[in-house]
């Protein structure tokens, strides 16, 4: 199963950032560790630093791919892209968290492809 | 990038003025709003948010931090929905913002970007000119109630989009015009007369007398005698309303959000009767940031009190102090304001709990009012 998971996400990741490319991003690294986690896409677009996070499903049972980012992953992926910045030396930059939800066929093929512009938004306070 | 957009406030029933800042920076978007707002205005993030949408403008995707100041007074209310909204606009070159400084804006936005009428505008309007400003952009539906006062101009809108026109001098808007003179005239005349009550002389009698002097009077008698029937007409024939009285009556029924929606300034003494279950907090006024009670919606007219023994004693007691002084202070954590209450009270009852006692004992004497 764990492997099964890791494979569904690979191939998420791989259609997504085609998927990326076409929509004009600029993608300046992928898969990048920080001490906070991972970080799936990190791309420019519009003069906008835009985090990206994948999220792949093979069934719609439990609702679209993009629901399973909780407010504690929320948090995870600011936290992510803060330490990015920072390690830049960029930390007053315009950024951004996007989502891209990717629903596959039990083959791991695209089915559907969904990008949330803007996803998480600073209410923390 | 930094905007300014003044509006108002109501505390008691005096108005400052409060300015809605707006810095837009870099970073994770977001929008926050700080300076003392309650939840009505904490919400307001979501409306303005869909009202700037839905009048087909874009809604910044950066972090947006509003500052409602001065930062040390509560803000309540929804009615800053339109001047944060267009401060947020300003930010974006949408509005050319040369002419903002001298205009005051008031209006709740609802999420397709119409302009909701709000509480306490004529309060506001009175104090624009100590705020060294002359313009008032407001709902349609209140700016009747603010163009009572003749020294600013008011611009009545209906939409957020009709707003930024204006400004952007794309539309012209007619500034409301009213002859308060005439207007105050017309609303002060009474449905109903004190010559509709046919016999009673005595009491008659009492009631002018008390009517001349500003006394108050206690009616006691059996049901169905005409108590309630008298109390209520008399307001008819106390002395007319100066234009002045009518004024301080409106702005305690502006401020309490009762101002009937086609009435704007009320010409007729107001005439109160609260149920004998009133608490003392509802009857002074009261509330964590107070409202009016009673006693001051009831200022230049007639509180009229029926069941007058039915009421909760402690209810009676704390009427002492504002008939006295004219006015009352309601103080609470949030803040202390004071209300003017100067009323004709006018009390009513029965002289036994089946109220016909009298007629047991005078069989002949149909009534029996008395005057106190």
């Amino acid at each position: 199963m764990g492997r099964e998971k890791k494979t569904i996400g690979a191939a998420g990741e791989k259609i997504a950032s085609r998927f990326l490319k076409k929509l004009g991003y600029r993608i300046i690294g992928s898969n990048i560790r920080t001490p906070f986690g991972e970080i799936d896409f990190v791309a420019k677009h519009k003069k906008i630093v835009v985090f990206v996070e994948v999220k792949s499903r093979t069934t719609s049972s439990f609702g679209p791919p993009y629901l399973s980012v909780t407010r504690s992953k929320e948090r995870h992926i600011v936290k992510n892209a803060l330490f990015y910045l920072k390690r830049l030396k960029i930390p007053d930059a315009d950024w951004r968290v996007d989502i891209i939800s990717v629903k596959l066929n039990y083959c791991h093929e695209l089915e559907s492809i969904e990008l949330l512009e803007n996803a998480v938004e600073d209410n923390f306070t | 990038m930094i905007s300014k957009i003044y509006s108002s406030c109501v505390m008691g029933i005096d108005a400052y003025e409060v300015t809605a800042e707006v810095d837009i920076g870099s970073g994770l978007p977001g929008f926050n709003i700080v300076g003392l707002p309650d939840m009505a205005i904490k919400e307001s993030r979501d409306r303005i948010k869909a009202a700037i949408k839905n009048s087909g403008f874009s809604f910044p995707a950066k972090k947006i931090i509003v500052n409602l100041a001065p930062a040390d007074i509560k803000k309540e209310g929804a009615s800053f929905d339109l001047p944060i909204a267009l401060a947020i606009l300003s930010t974006e070159d949408v509005i050319d913002s040369s002419l903002l400084q001298r205009h005051v804006f008031l209006g709740e936005l609802s999420l397709d970007g119409r302009v909701k009428p709000v509480k306490g505008v004529l309060p506001i309007a009175m104090a624009l000119k100590d705020m060294r400003k002359e313009y008032l952009i407001l709902p349609r539906e209140n700016s009747k109630e603010a163009a009572v006062i003749r020294e600013i101009k008011t611009y009545p809108v209906d939409t957020l989009k009709e707003v930024v026109d204006f400004l952007n001098k794309k539309v012209s808007i007619r500034p409301e015009e009213l002859n308060i003179e005439t207007a105050f005239k017309r609303s002060s005349k009474y449905k109903i007369d004190f010559s509709d009550v046919k016999g009673q002389e005595h009491v008659k009698r009492g009631l002018e007398v008390a009517a001349a002097g500003g006394h108050n009077v206690l009616m006691i008698g059996p049901p169905g005698s005409g108590k309630s029937m008298l109390a209520k007409r008399l307001t008819t024939i106390l002395s007319e309303m100066t234009l002045e009285e009518g004024l301080e009556t409106s702005e305690i029924h502006s401020v309490a959000g009762i101002l009937p929606p086609n009435k704007f300034i009320i010409g007729t003494r107001p005439f109160r009767s609260p149920h004998h279950t009133i608490s003392d907090a509802a009857l002074l006024g009261g509330g964590t940031n107070p409202m009016p009670g009673e006693i001051s919606l009831a200022h230049n007219g007639v509180l009229f009190m029926d069941e007058l023994p039915e009421f909760r004693r402690n209810v009676l007691e704390v009427l002492r102090l504002p008939m006295e002084d004219g006015s009352v202070t309601v103080a609470r954590v949030a803040n202390t304001v004071t209300y003017p209450s100067k009323f004709m009270l006018v009390g009513a009852m029965n002289p036994c709990p089946c109220g016909c006692i009298i007629l047991l004992i005078y069989p002949a004497v149909d009534t029996l009012l008395d005057l106190i």
